[in-house]
């Protein structure tokens, strides 16, 4: 802007030679009743320097010129986070020009190089370690496409990041992956999701997405044999088979123009979830969380006589765990024809099985170090739950109660030894 | 107790022992907490706010009434909305946070007029477009006040919204600067102050400005008390810079917890270099 303009132009005339303050940075810590007292009470110029005249400029300038300081540097205290660094090595430019550096545009890329200097740890670190941040042109070159997490800013062709995060690239589309995001469905998905509300014909799932998730009653599978035609009867009862509060599995079938997505749970392996416990944990990206995967339900052997356990693991980051029932590989076994038999009013049961102790214990260790991989940063897979598992069982095996608390200093423990390999 | 702002003239040091155009010690977590969609912690001095952002979410049937029905509702973008997310700002002014213990309810003005700015604030920044139907909640929790409390509270709501993984145009960053004149003086050479305390806010003429990024694009910008208009330029100069310094820390802030992640493995690499893409 013009006047600003002027006004940098005035200050860099009258300014020669000074030392830039702009941006020393006085912890506050002083408390201000004392500060305050000392100044009124002494009105003394800082011991540091010779007692101050103010320069010489125009009247109608509005910002004051502090006179050059003396060589020695204000003490700098330990600060809190190392990026100031970067302000002061940036501080070269601003005394320059003199005052406020409102002309001084800073480039992106000079501001990433001078992060790099700026910031010790990150000396010798690989320059891809960096991250996007809003903001960022990410290139000027029209070759490229925009995808996901860009924007063009109107009358340029600068594709600029909207996220914090990576740059991916397929062929010509350039997108940005953010750190860490809500769920964002897609077609084919496995998501644990909960009855939000019930409607006419269709129930309303929380699936942590944007909005919530549609399944119609078509969609499901309805007591007495796949192929049968959803009547009125079944909407009059439509609590009957899911009801508020109630968990499922289901699949992705269908995004809509506004980004919602619809269910269908037309499989044997989907529907209604019991004798288990719920675990949410983020959504994608960062800080842990659940992975798209071949694998997102598998069942396992568990220690201590527990039994088999199924792990189901929602892509939006919704985890069942659940004591494993031998009789779904009968009704898989038993093929499409003998469906009527097994699709019976029990699939829709709210009844929990007799689950035993041990079990009871084995799917709260899974629990806890599902809830230990996503607090240490690991990403939750079925990998890294079956080794994350195996390691929980020795540690409780190092006390005689058998401890399955795996939080704090024994999940960091837990993530050492998964990450050490 | 009245601030005696003739010393100032003297040494050149405010009361807590700064220059004219020096900021606050700004101290900034991002990722604060575990079960939030985002959130973030931000000092400024010793102005304290906490920011959880929640959403894009569906919208809550409580959320929607008080956005319309609630008058200075910050949710007043939002409600009619289908096309794109709406934004409702939250403000809760914890009764430890200023020096006298006064309880604000949730209808105080001063604190409606706050949730109003910073929504109107975002709502120009955010590509509240690519979420239709759905709702973003910023809440801020004001934890000890000292002055700068609308910047502390912007600059916090920025970092949560990152975090949370929201798309935006630019950072929004936000400072205050005063005015040492008094109308009085006549003094056109008096010094703008950057980054107020709550002693200063309380003698002196203050703006708050909010800019976008690194332009001099102005976001938001309150001033509540009498100016003389010559001394504004002076001061929207000084707040911008400081907004840019702000910015400056805050992308800091970001890219240190970004590459932590990636070091840890949490997030892939990038597969290319922005550089190599200019060729």
């Amino acid at each position: 802007m013009k006047t600003y303009q002027t006004v940098t132009k005035e200050h860099q005339s009258s300014a020669q030679g000074r030392h830039n303050s702009i941006v020393h940075k006085q912890a506050s810590s002083l408390s201000l009743n004392s500060s305050h007292g000392q100044n009124s009470g002494a009105l003394l110029p800082p011991s540091d320097s010779s007692p101050r005249k103010r320069p010489p400029y125009s009247q109608a300038m509005p910002i004051t010129i502090l006179n050059p300081q003396p060589s020695t540097p204000a003490p700098r205290r330990p600060r809190a986070v190392d990026i100031d660094m970067d302000v002061a090595s940036d501080s070269d430019s601003d005394s320059e020009m003199g005052g406020a550096a409102v002309q001084g545009d800073v480039q992106m890329q000079d501001d990433e190089s001078v992060d790099e200097d700026g910031d010790l740890d990150e000396e010798e670190a690989d320059a891809r370690d960096q991250i996007l941040t809003p903001g960022t042109v990410v290139t000027s070159n029209p070759q490229w496409m925009r995808g996901h997490g860009t924007y063009v800013p109107p009358s340029t062709t600068n594709i600029t990041s909207s996220l914090a995060g990576t740059l991916t690239r397929t062929n010509k589309l350039l997108s940005v992956r953010p750190l860490r995001a809500r769920y964002n469905p897609e077609i084919g998905d496995l998501v644990v999701g909960r009855i939000v509300e019930v409607q006419a014909k269709r129930w309303r799932v929380d699936v942590a997405a944007a909005q919530l998730a549609i399944l119609q009653i078509s969609a499901i599978n309805l007591p007495g044999g796949i192929l049968r035609k959803r009547t009125e009867t079944d909407e009059l009862q439509i609590r009957s088979f899911f009801a508020e509060g109630d968990l499922l599995v289901a699949e992705v079938q269908q995004l809509h123009q506004d980004g919602a997505a619809s269910l269908h749970t037309r499989s044997l392996k989907y529907g209604k979830l019991r004798n288990g416990v719920f675990v949410a944990v983020g959504g994608t990206g960062g800080g842990g969380g659940v992975v798209r995967s071949k694998r997102q339900l598998w069942t396992m052997e568990t220690a201590n006589g527990g039994g088999k356990i199924d792990v189901l693991l929602g892509v939006n980051g919704y985890i069942w765990i659940s004591k494993h029932l031998e009789s779904d590989v009968a009704a898989e076994a038993a093929g499409i024809n003998r469906m009527e038999e097994s699709v019976s009013s029990q699939i829709y049961s709210s009844q929990n099985n007799h689950i035993d102790v041990p079990t009871m214990r084995e799917i709260a260790r899974c629990r806890s170090v599902i809830l230990a991989l996503v607090e240490n940063g690991i990403k939750v897979d079925e990998d890294t739950v079956t080794r994350g598992y195996l390691e929980a069982v020795e540690f409780g095996r190092e006390s005689a109660e058998d401890d399955i608390y795996l939080g704090g200093e024994r999940g960091q423990r837990l993530a050492a030894a998964l990450s050490g390999r | 107790m009245p601030l005696d702002t003739s010393t100032y003239s003297l040494a050149l040091l405010r009361i807590d022992g700064r220059r004219w155009n020096d900021l606050r010690r700004l101290h900034a977590q991002i990722h604060t907490q575990e079960a939030a969609d985002g959130s973030s912690y931000l000092e400024m001095g010793h102005t304290k706010v906490m920011c959880v952002v929640t959403g894009p979410a569906e919208p809550q049937a409580g959320q929607q009434k008080r956005g319309t029905a609630g008058g200075g509702g910050a949710g007043a973008l939002g409600g009619g909305q289908k096309d794109a997310a709406s934004i409702v700002v939250n403000v809760v002014v914890a009764g430890f946070s200023s020096v006298d213990r006064k309880r604000r309810g949730r209808n105080d003005r001063r604190i409606q007029e706050m949730e109003i700015t910073i929504q109107k604030a975002l709502a120009a920044n955010l590509h509240t477009h690519l979420f239709p139907h759905s709702t973003i909640t910023v809440s801020l929790h004001v934890l000890s006040q000292d002055g700068s409390l609308l910047a502390a509270l912007i600059n916090a709501t920025t970092l949560a919204l990152i975090d949370a993984g929201i798309p935006m145009t630019d950072y929004i960053t936000a400072c205050t600067a005063g005015s040492t004149s008094s109308y009085a003086a006549g003094d056109d050479s008096a010094d703008p102050l950057l980054d107020l305390n709550t002693q200063e806010e309380q003698e002196l003429p203050f703006l708050t400005v909010a800019t976008l990024g690194d332009s001099d694009k102005v976001a938001a910008l309150v001033c509540e008390s009498r100016v003389q208009v010559s001394r504004l330029e002076g001061m929207l100069v000084v707040g911008v810079d400081g907004c840019r310094q702000v910015r400056r820390l805050l992308d800091g802030i970001v890219r240190a917890k970004g590459s932590k992640m990636i070091k840890e493995g949490v997030v892939q690499r990038s597969d290319l270099m922005a550089v190599s893409l200019e060729e």
